[in-house]
């Protein structure tokens, strides 16, 4: 029907509601499980979340995500009704946990382009146990009709007209249209201000969906007595959808009406008592007497429902709020995730990354274009009042739009926080553990494309803290400790970057079990008691290391740490670790809020262009020969202030031809990263740039990686300049 | 053209809706994703027909449709309805809808849902 592209677009933002909805509903879930039962609010959530998943996997044929949700939609619509109180609560919980990860596997494959054939048969059974057998009885009010109800007419007219007539319709809908028991109620609808008295036939059309396939059998009959013409009447009717065939006969006088409805009604009724079974007889002869008042009363319960319905839907704001006022914290942060979620839904339009991407590009290219004017070789030496203020003007306008370009691309950390939740419950349970996780700064926001390389690490290092920080509840209590662990993920901002710390008040990092293994890897470069605490805990950052004996499903195989380390410098950052005995480890991941553009210092090794970020640049020097000492290595190292660095000599280390040797001709650049520092000697310093990080070319990557630069820019006077990768040349020497 | 006004939660159906209606000739007015913007957008847009989906946060599909209804005697309010939801339904008929749609529909029964109701 429609050409390819329309489709993808249609299929992605079906997959990007599909993820989104699974978050909500894995985080409703969890945030519940605490209080041990669901609120009105969250049920309803809960059931909105898996009706507009029911509507939408329909529409794209995704038919067992389709099924799934129905049937919580039915389990919930149950719970809505009903309390749930029959209910056992974790039984459901695993149930619904049991159904988000299904959930979870489909739209992986869908994001994949497999096809979804998940077999949900058995999750659906669960469910469907899950819901009491209450239904029965409902069923048993909705047997068919009475005839005292028949000759007492629908509704009140308006005025009665000496011109009788008197009509009967038959009428019959298209095939495939479903629901015709709602559009024949529709046409009564229509018919209900020139009525006088009006029959129809099946009666419960209202209240009983099986009447639809009476209505595809047979048809559905009205009788009417009206003032209005032959021509009315059939205006009316055929203004109704989808009629396959309508056939409207009048009748001579009020005998024969009466007689004819009797006899359709008698019937109706006929073949009606031939389906209904045996058992039910009496309840049948029960409930014919009060069959007026139950159908009036299934009819105005219906409708209370549906407007309690939509009480809690504008009760869901207070309930959160006085739900807050009760003071568990966790419900603070499901309250912000509310708030999040429902001021989220007022003007927010999503936008293509790519397209993102692309502007970012563009910004960069601005940049350098914008210093290749202002720095020009062409106006060096001129004196230029007029086109410096106009320079300072372009400078304030293209910061700004960075700036925004930026803030675009930044999104909160919450969602990947929220996911954690999950992992500890998970990890309690299998290990029987009992963790508290705390949130703290889950606001803070970082780069988009960063987002993604922070979740696998959270995840490895919170499976970590439970699994060898935390300990047994009892073992914890003997210690003195609380009977449950605490983990805290705590993020901030922190001048150019984000800090995120995983807390944990398990039983901390072993330093003997790692001075072992480190000695067994061959990792130690300094004697036991010369090496520190730090230098020590952060060697488990290394391929291979690991202290656990036994490899259990989370860890102990040696990869995990080494992810989260690789994971983090992919995108500039870094990790330490710290550790007090019986105390508990935390872990700082520092991330830099962009990759892209970054303030740094120009410098000039022999004829070469270096440019360092200024981040990590504590200080720069003329130095001074006499603190210059040679260690018994051989390596340079600098006294300043009492303290002893090593020097690094670019020269050297990049083989970079015409560069000064001579230590008191040239500048030294005290460079920090990570509480590490060591000085760099440089020819010249150029001055200071705003520069647009660009990877190096592939032909370069491909053939060799050089340890030292993260990548090259371009200097307001277009030369190409080489960017310091100051953690990597700080690892080369340690 | 004939403006339609799209309300819908999920923005998935927004856009299937959108797709199917400007293939058909129809003019999108707007679109709003939940009753009460729905109800604001009607009454600034004016628009021949709005196509409402029932469950909604904030204002269901039914309250908007009473509130459109009150704000415009004539309104042509098609309802958007998932299976199972008859009594709503039904109290969509008696506030006025015009007509609904079942999901999943097929394209042409809603395509011709709405031109009969706008005839």
């Amino acid at each position: 029907m429609s050409n390819y592209n329309s489709n993808d677009a249609l299929l992605e933002v079906f997959i990007f509601e599909l993820s989104q909805l699974i978050n909500q509903l894995e985080e409703q879930i969890l945030t519940n499980e605490k209080m041990n039962y669901y609120s009105d609010s969250a049920v309803n959530e809960i059931f909105r979340i898996m009706h507009t998943l029911k509507g939408s996997s329909v529409m794209m044929g995704f038919e067992n995500i389709s099924s799934l949700a129905h049937s919580m939609e039915d389990l919930f619509y149950y719970i809505r009704r009903d309390g749930g109180q029959a209910i056992d609560f974790s039984e459901l919980v695993d149930i619904l946990l049991e159904c988000v990860d299904f959930l979870k596997v489909e739209e992986l494959k869908i994001r994949e382009g497999y096809s979804l054939e998940g077999e949900n048969s058995e999750l659906l059974k669960k469910i469907k146990n899950l819901i009491p057998t209450i239904n029965k009885e409902i069923k048993v009010k909705k047997i068919p009709c009475n005839n005292e109800i028949l000759f007492s007419p629908i509704s009140s007219q308006k005025d009665e007209n000496n011109a009788d007539h008197f009509y009967q319709a038959h009428i019959r809908f298209e095939d495939e249209i479903s629901m015709e028991n709602m559009r024949a109620y529709s046409i009564v609808h229509n018919l209900r201000e020139v009525q006088n008295e009006i029959y129809y036939i099946p009666l419960d059309i209202i209240d009983n969906p099986d009447s639809a396939k009476i209505i595809c059998k047979n048809g559905f009959y009205i009788f009417i007595r009206t003032g209005c013409c032959y021509e009315t009447i059939n205006n009316i009717l055929r203004k109704a959808l989808f009629i396959n065939q309508l056939d409207l006969i009048e009748i001579s006088d009020a005998k024969e009406f009466k007689q004819q409805v009797e006899l359709f009604i008698q019937e109706d009724l006929m073949d009606e008592k031939i389906e209904i079974i045996d058992e039910q007889r009496d309840n049948v002869f029960e409930i014919r007497n009060e069959k007026s008042l139950s159908m009036q009363q299934n009819y105005v319960s219906a409708q209370e429902s549906s407007v309690s319905m939509q009480h809690s839907f504008f009760g869901t704001q207070e309930n959160s709020v006085s739900v807050q006022q009760n003071n568990i914290s966790s419900q603070n942060n499901h309250f912000s995730t509310q708030q999040n979620h429902n001021s989220s839904q007022q003007s927010i339009i999503s936008v293509n990354v790519t397209k993102l991407d692309k502007l970012m590009d563009l910004v960069g290219e601005m940049v350098i274009a914008k210093a290749m004017v202002i720095q020009n070789s062409d106006l060096a030496g001129l004196t230029l009042n007029n086109f410096n203020k106009s320079a300072r003007q372009l400078n304030k306008i293209t910061a700004e739009i960075q700036d925004m370009v930026m803030a675009i691309r930044m999104v909160p950390l919450s969602t990947t926080f929220h996911r954690m939740h999950r992992i500890i419950r998970d990890m309690n349970k299998k290990l029987g553990k009992e963790t508290e996780l705390i949130i703290i700064g889950e606001n803070t926001e970082v780069d988009k494309n960063i987002i993604e390389h922070i979740s696998d690490p959270l995840m490895h290092l919170i499976r970590n803290s439970v699994d060898h920080g935390i300990e047994m509840p009892e073992e914890r209590i003997l210690k003195g400790k609380s009977k449950s662990g605490n983990i805290t993920i705590e993020a901030k901002n922190s001048g150019s970057d984000v800090h995120i710390q995983i807390k944990d008040d398990g039983k901390g990092l072993d330093r003997k079990k790692i001075l072992q293994k480190a000695k067994e890897n061959h990792m130690l470069t300094k004697t036991e008691e010369d090496i520190s605490d730090s230098e020590l805990f952060n060697m488990i950052l290394s391929p291979g290391f690991s202290t656990k004996e036994i490899i259990t499903e989370f860890s102990g195989r040696g990869v995990g740490m080494d992810v989260v380390s690789t994971n983090i410098e992919l995108v500039g950052g870094s990790v330490s670790v710290e550790s007090i005995p019986e105390q508990g480890t935390t872990i700082t991941l520092k991330i830099p809020l962009t990759l892209a553009i970054i303030d740094g210092i120009n410098i000039k090794v022999g004829s070469t262009f270096y440019t360092i970020p200024t981040t990590n640049i504590k200080e720069f020097f003329r130095p001074d020969i006499t603190n210059i000492i040679r260690d018994p290595h051989g390596n340079n190292m600098i006294m300043v202030r009492g303290q002893c660095y090593l020097i690094l000599k670019l020269a050297d280390l990049f083989e970079v031809k015409g560069a000064s040797s001579d230590f008191s001709n040239g500048i030294m650049i005290m460079m920090e990263e990570n509480e590490k520092i060591i000085c760099l000697f440089a020819d010249e310093l150029l001055g200071q740039q705003q520069v647009v990080v660009k990877t190096l070319p592939d032909y370069i990557l491909r053939s060799k990686k050089i340890k030292g630069i993260s990548g090259c820019t371009l200097l307001g006077n277009g030369g190409i300049s080489l960017i310091i990768d100051v953690a990597a040349l700080l690892r080369l020497d340690v | 053209m004939k403006k339609v006004l799209i309300v819908d939660d999920a923005s998935f159906i927004r856009m299937l809706v959108k797709k199917l209606l400007t293939e058909n000739g129809f003019e999108i007015a707007g679109e709003a994703e939940d009753g009460k913007s729905g109800v604001e957008k009607y009454k600034e847009l004016k628009p021949d027909i709005v196509t409402m989906d029932i469950t909604m946060p904030i204002m269901s599909g039914i309250e908007a449709l009473k509130e459109i209804m009150e704000f415009d005697r004539n309104a042509n309010v098609m309802m958007l309805t998932a299976m199972g939801q008859q009594s709503m339904v039904l109290e969509a008929i008696n506030f006025g809808a015009k007509s609904f749609v079942v999901k999943p529909f097929k394209d042409d029964i809603f395509i011709n849902t709405i031109k009969q109701i706008l005839l």
